[in-house]
């Protein structure tokens, strides 16, 4: 067993260090204490936990994707089956409302978004209607669809 | 060598996950999941037991006793190999430790 044979040149060790005379004569059961406490501090413990106690915490990254994902994901403007227009402050408005526009033919990809929000405009708008498509997208919350691609897209590094 | 029909547990593959030490835990990036978990005692040193060769609950057992006193949190009574069981749960539930088959290599 190799664990145990490099427990035992541990303790070994840990003997020959008792044995320096720092702190003056010893009797003997003193020594023997040494050395068990020697034994003991050689072998490291190791907290096992209960069985019903876990040793594992998550972190889930809600909002992280991998690198490559984020900038292929894509966001609906707006979810599907909605029907509605989006007016220029993003919010959904019912169809035909003067002004607003209608849903995009196609989702945004994250790199699409990513680079309308450094000022160019959405593939295939004008650019009222991409600024719209844009608020729209700042307003979406968790659990709507293309959420966690736009706040992937916040993440640092993007 | 042990030649039973009990399951083995494999770490998982090493360039699967980056580990990184964090004053008495341990952080594990598990790439596929893109998630990171604390590990907390004797996690990591189940992962490093696991990490060359598939071995048994009991395997496992053995090799802590041999290498840590080894200190069992409150019920004193429940077998070691009990509470390593439980601990290989956590891990395969996550996705770092493999449950490889009782013969053989691999699964």
């Amino acid at each position: 067993m190799t664990g145990q044979s490099g427990a035992q040149s541990r303790v070994t060790s840990g003997q020959m260090m008792s044995d320096t005379p720092e702190t003056g004569p010893q009797t003997g059961s003193q020594a023997g204490q040494a050395s068990a406490d020697a034994h003991r501090v050689a072998r490291r413990s190791l907290l096992l936990g209960a069985a019903a106690t876990s040793a594992i915490v998550s972190i889930r990254p809600a909002l992280a994707q991998t690198a490559g994902s984020v900038l292929n994901c894509e966001i609906p403007v707006p979810e599907r089956g909605k029907g509605m227009f989006i007016d220029a402050n993003g919010e959904l408005v019912a169809p035909d409302t003067p002004g607003a526009f209608p849903p995009s033919p196609r989702d945004f990809t994250g790199e699409e978004v990513r680079q309308a929000l450094r000022g160019r405009t959405l593939p295939g708008t004008s650019p009222e209607q991409s600024q719209a498509y844009l608020n729209y997208i700042r307003r979406l919350q968790a659990g709507q669809s293309g959420f966690t691609c736009y706040a992937s897209l916040q993440m640092p590094g993007r | 060598m042990q030649d039973d029909e009990a399951s083995r547990f494999a770490a998982v593959q090493a360039d699967a996950i980056l580990r990184e030490p964090l004053d008495g835990f341990e952080a594990v990036y598990h790439r596929s999941s893109g998630l990171t978990h604390l590990l907390a005692e004797p996690a990591p040193q189940l992962l490093d037991l696991l990490t060359d060769t598939p071995l048994t609950v009991a395997e496992i057992a053995g090799q802590l006793e041999g290498a840590y006193d080894l200190v069992p949190d409150g019920e004193a009574d429940i077998p070691i190999a009990e509470i390593v069981a439980h601990r290989l749960e956590e891990l395969a539930a996550l996705g770092l430790v493999l449950k490889v088959a009782g013969k053989g290599p691999g699964r």
